[in-house]
């Protein structure tokens, strides 16, 4: 097939409905990013959720002697330490558990906020301004209420922490991102397909002497078709170079430079998510101009 | 060559047919016109041949293949057989007349060797040798029906459809167009014409074949326009 035509068409083609092009392409690539966005909300979202999920544990920090629970009258006993870790260990849903002693604690907090701090005349707290804790890790990330239940109105229990409360506002602000950008991007996809639409008809109309000539010497309806399509790949392409750029640029600048340093504790996503996202868009862009294209030069053609 | 067996056409939302009952027979290298009042439906007739539009009922061969049943894909293929020319002669106007007649070749996929030969050849069968390079809009009306014939011509097709070919143009220059579609049917081309051009038709003596209202009235060899019935 000389495809010599085809090509020239496709440079006239391109120029001659510039600003229609630069239409499309710009809207494209503004959804295409949003989609890859939602994409790596989603990937990270699912990551942040794992993580907390399967390790998630329940923190129960036990009475100490001037504590601020008025149930607790007096540090926990090692008969009341021996109750609650009965009571843990036999109950169903708890996979493992261990106690945290006043020495650890207070190493803990040294460490998070500074020796200094604790060391001389007159140190903010000491050891025994510290807690006991059991850390009770659970089968099932879901089923915590009964474990939660069980111990909290046992003697020499003071406080019961669920680390999801910590998680909890990440993961939902993760979910509404995702959802709004994926939102939008449905309503710019819906924008896109029409100023693909239009682009088809004003270039259908710009080479209907053309068209009529070739349906009538029997060129064939792929041949006809060809410098449309390839017009929107080249618009697809273009598009999803940009959006695969601005993703990049999301992941290097946004998730790599800022959000890594300011929640350290959830993991973040990485080059893998990265790269399947990009594969998402570079599929999804190229199917949202050539399938609108593909129906319409049927329609505009009749070839 | 074109054979229509009981043809009828009927437009949808219209009530008449545009063609009713058409049966007839047109052997290879026959040079035919066809006459008739505007909407008698000739351009019905043509677009049928060219697989413009399916028969409605009836049967319609070109080039020995019943067309009405032509897989829509395989119709690009028909019309490489048949040549088509009209009376607004449907030029590229960006377009030299080299490249024009170039065009038809091109974008069904033959090689640049052979529009290198074909494209001159042709121009200069049609009378515009040395004028390959002009645009369409330099040459006169007749000059560019020339144009329209050679793109049509230069493929060296079966049938030559022509309808209206002269209806633009002053009788002499109407003449030499005439000319020239008889030298492509004496190269075995079978050329169908419509017309209103009385002179022309009482000039060249060939079969005639009158539609009105949709139905053959008459078909006679070497006929004449206005035939008293």
């Amino acid at each position: 097939m000389q495809l010599r035509y085809v090509f020239s068409e496709l440079g006239q083609g391109l120029r001659r409905n510039l600003s229609m092009h630069l239409a499309v392409i710009l809207t494209l690539f503004v959804s295409l990013t949003l989609v890859g966005l939602g994409v790596l909300l989603n990937t990270q979202a699912d990551r942040a959720a794992q993580q907390w999920g399967s390790e998630l544990q329940i923190t129960a920090f036990l009475c100490k002697a001037r504590d601020d629970n008025p149930a607790c009258t007096s540090e926990v006993t090692d008969a009341q330490k021996e109750r609650i870790a009965k009571v843990v260990e036999e109950n169903p849903e708890v996979a493992d558990y261990r106690f945290e002693t006043k020495e650890e604690a207070f190493a803990k907090i040294k460490e998070l906020l500074g020796a200094d701090k604790f060391e001389g005349a007159n140190p903010a707290a000491t050891a025994d301004d510290m807690p006991e804790s059991i850390w009770i890790t659970l089968k099932d990330p879901d089923q915590y209420q009964g474990i939660e239940s069980a111990i909290v109105g046992l003697d020499g229990v003071s406080t019961v922490r669920d680390q999801r409360q910590v998680v909890g506002p990440v993961l939902q602000g993760l979910d509404v991102m995702q959802k709004g950008a994926l939102l939008i991007a449905a309503f710019l996809v819906l924008a896109a397909l029409l100023l693909v639409a239009n682009t088809i008809r004003l270039a259908a109309f710009a080479r209907r002497r053309e068209i009529g000539i070739m349906r009538l010497v029997g060129a064939s309806s792929l041949y006809i078709t060809l410098p449309f399509l390839m017009e929107a790949l080249v618009t697809a392409a273009i598009s999803v170079a940009i959006a695969v750029g601005a993703l990049g640029a999301f992941m290097w600048f946004g998730v790599h430079g800022r959000l890594e340093d300011l929640v350290g504790f959830i993991p973040w996503i990485g080059l893998d998510e990265f790269w399947v996202a990009a594969v998402v868009v570079a599929i999804l862009g190229p199917v949202l101009t050539l399938l609108p294209t593909l129906v319409l030069t049927r329609k505009y053609l009749k070839v | 060559m074109i054979r229509f067996e009981k043809v009828t056409k009927t437009y949808p939302g219209q009530g008449h047919n545009a063609l009713d009952q058409v049966s007839v027979d047109v052997e290879k290298g026959e040079f035919v016109f066809l006459v008739g009042s505007s909407g008698s439906g000739k351009s019905t007739f043509l677009r049928l041949v060219l697989r413009e539009y399916r028969a409605t009922s009836g049967r319609v061969y070109v080039a020995g293949k019943e067309i009405n049943r032509l897989a829509s894909w395989k119709v690009p293929r028909l019309r490489r057989q048949i040549g088509t020319v009209f009376q607004d002669f449907r030029l590229l106007p960006n377009k030299t007349v080299s490249e024009n007649v170039a065009f038809a070749l091109q974008v069904i996929g033959r090689s640049r060797s052979e529009i290198s030969t074909l494209v001159p050849e042709t121009l200069e069968l049609v009378g515009l040798e040395g004028k390959g390079d002009r645009m369409p809009d330099e040459l006169s009306g007749g000059e560019q029906q020339r144009v329209a014939i050679a793109r049509a011509f230069v493929n060296r097709p079966m049938i030559l459809i022509a309808d209206e070919p002269t209806g633009n143009l002053d009788p002499t220059t109407s003449v030499g167009i005439m000319k020239l579609l008889d030298r492509i049917n004496r190269t075995g081309t079978t050329v169908l014409m419509a017309t209103h051009d009385a002179g022309i038709v009482d000039q060249m003596r060939k079969r005639v074949i009158e539609l009105d209202d949709g139905r053959v009235v008459r078909d006679q060899a070497q006929g004449i326009y206005g035939f008293q019935h």
